[in-house]
C-alpha cells in the first residue's frame, strides 16, 4: 500500500467545528464513517471548503441514505414513527390555525387568495388524514394481532393510544370549555393551554405506535404500504401548511383591523415550527419511501 | 469555459482509478487524485462516494489503520472501472479526430 502523504496540518484533535458538522449526519453515517472522516480532516487541516463541502452533503445523507448502511425494514419503521410525530404536531398546529382564522370568519374582502387558501389547507388536511389513517390500518392491525397473541399488554397499550390519547385530550378539552368557556370561546391564555394540550395529546398518541413499532419490529408488505402511505400524507399535509402560510401571511398583510394578525413574533413563530415540522417530516418520508422501493 | 468542464468529472470513475493502483484511505485518495489527474476531491464528495461505492460493491473496506481505513476495488469495481474507460476512450478519440478534422478545415 502507498505510504501516507504528507499531511498540510496534523492537529492533536479533530476541531470542534468539524465534530459539530459531522454531528448533523444520521447516526448510523456517523457509526461508519464518523471516526474515519475525523481522521481525515485532521489531516488535511478541516479547511473551510472540507467543512463546507460535508455541511453541504448532509442533508442528502439524511434523505438517501447509503443502503448497505440500514436494514431497510427498519429504515421503514424508524421513518414511520417520526411521520408520526411530525404529521400529530402539525395537525394540532392546523386545528389552532383553524379556530383562529377560519372559525373567526376572518377573510378580508378583495383578498381572495385567503379564502383559497382556506380551502386548499381544509381539503389537504382531511386527505392526509384519510390517507395516513389508510395506509396504517393493515399494520396497525397486524401488529395489535400480534401484542394479544404474545399476550403482552404493554404493547398493547401503546397500540391503543392513537384512540385513548385524542379521547382523552377531547375529554380534557370538554371540561377545560365547560369550566372556563364562554359564548366567545376562551381567553388567549386558557387558548395557548388548549392548544399545549393537543401537542400533549398528539405527541402520546404518536408516540405509542412508534414504541410499539421499535419492540415489535414488523416487517413486510404492510410495513412497506405504512411507509409509502405515510410519504404521501406527508406529501399533503406540506400542502396544506403551504397553504395555511399563504393565508397566514395574507392575513398578516391584509389583516390590519383584525388584532393580533398584523404580529410579526407570531406569524414568524408559526412559520418556524411549520417549516421545523415539515422538514423532519419531508426528510423522514423521503427515508422511508427510499427504503421502501429499495430492492 | 473551458476549466468548467472540470467540473463535470465523475467523482465515483477519480475514486475507482485511485484505487486500481492499491488500496488507500480517504485522505490518500484525495492527493493521489489531486496528483495523478489534477481534480480536487473535498470531504463532502469524497465520503459520499465512497459510501455510493461501497453499497454498490464497487469497492470494500479493509481492517481500519488506527482511525483511517483503507477501501480497495473490487472485481466488480475494476470491470465497471474499464468498461467506463474504454466508453471515455472513445469519446476521446472521436473528439480528437473531430478536432483535428475541425483544424484541418480552418487551415484549408
Amino acid at each position: 500500500m502507498r505510504g501516507i502523504p504528507a499531511a498540510r496540518h496534523t492537529p492533536a484533535g479533530a476541531p470542534p467545528l468539524a465534530r459539530a458538522v459531522l454531528a448533523l449526519y444520521p447516526p448510523a453515517w456517523r457509526a461508519r464513517y464518523g471516526d474515519e472522516a475525523l481522521a481525515y480532516l485532521e489531516e488535511s487541516g478541516a479547511g473551510s471548503g472540507e467543512l463546507a463541502s460535508l455541511l453541504w452533503r448532509a442533508a442528502p445523507a439524511w434523505a438517501w441514505p447509503p443502503a448497505h448502511l440500514h436494514d431497510p425494514p427498519a429504515r421503514m419503521r424508524a421513518s414511520l414513527a417520526t411521520i408520526l410525530m411530525a404529521w400529530s404536531a402539525l395537525a394540532v398546529l392546523g386545528g389552532a390555525f383553524d379556530q383562529l382564522t377560519q372559525q373567526q370568519g376572518i377573510a378580508p374582502a378583495g383578498h381572495p387568495v385567503i379564502g383559497w387558501s382556506y380551502a386548499i389547507f381544509g381539503v389537504a388536511l382531511a386527505l392526509s388524514a384519510l390517507v395516513l389513517g389508510a395506509g396504517c390500518l393493515p399494520l396497525w392491525l397486524l401488529m395489535l394481532r400480534r401484542a394479544r397473541r404474545d399476550h403482552s399488554p404493554r404493547a398493547t397499550a401503546c397500540l391503543l393510544t392513537p384512540v385513548a390519547a385524542p379521547v382523552a385530550g377531547l375529554l380534557a378539552l370538554a371540561l377545560i370549555l365547560g369550566a372556563v368557556g364562554h359564548p366567545g370561546g376562551v381567553g388567549p391564555w386558557w387558548f395557548l393551554a388548549i392548544t399545549m394540550l393537543g401537542f400533549a395529546t398528539a405527541a402520546m398518541a404518536a408516540a405509542g405506535p412508534g414504541i410499539a413499532l421499535r419492540t415489535q419490529r414488523p416487517r413486510g408488505p404492510a410495513v412497506r404500504l405504512a411507509a409509502v402511505t405515510a410519504a404521501i400524507a406527508t406529501a399533503t399535509i406540506i400542502v396544506a401548511f403551504a397553504a395555511s402560510a399563504l393565508a397566514a401571511i395574507g392575513l398578516y398583510l391584509w389583516a390590519h383591523q383584525f388584532a393580533g394578525y398584523h404580529n410579526g413574533v407570531l406569524l414568524g413563530t408559526y412559520l418556524a415550527v411549520v417549516a421545523a415540522a415539515g422538514a423532519t417530516a419531508a426528510v423522514s418520508a423521503t427515508r422511508g419511501t427510499y427504503a421502501a422501493l429499495a430492492r | 469555459m473551458t476549466d468548467r468542464l472540470d467540473r463535470w468529472a465523475d467523482p465515483p470513475l477519480l475514486v475507482l482509478a485511485s484505487l486500481a493502483e492499491e488500496p488507500k484511505h480517504g485522505y490518500a485518495i484525495t492527493q493521489d487524485v489531486a496528483q495523478t489527474m489534477g481534480v480536487r476531491l473535498t470531504a463532502g464528495t469524497l465520503y459520499a462516494v465512497i459510501s455510493r461505492l461501497e453499497a454498490g460493491g464497487l469497492i470494500e473496506p479493509l481492517e481500519p489503520e488506527g482511525r483511517r481505513r483503507p477501501y480497495r476495488i473490487t472485481a466488480a469495481g475494476a470491470q465497471a472501472l474499464a468498461r467506463q474507460s474504454e466508453r471515455m476512450s472513445h469519446v476521446a478519440l472521436v473528439a480528437r479526430q473531430r478536432l483535428s478534422m475541425r483544424s484541418g478545415l480552418a487551415g484549408a
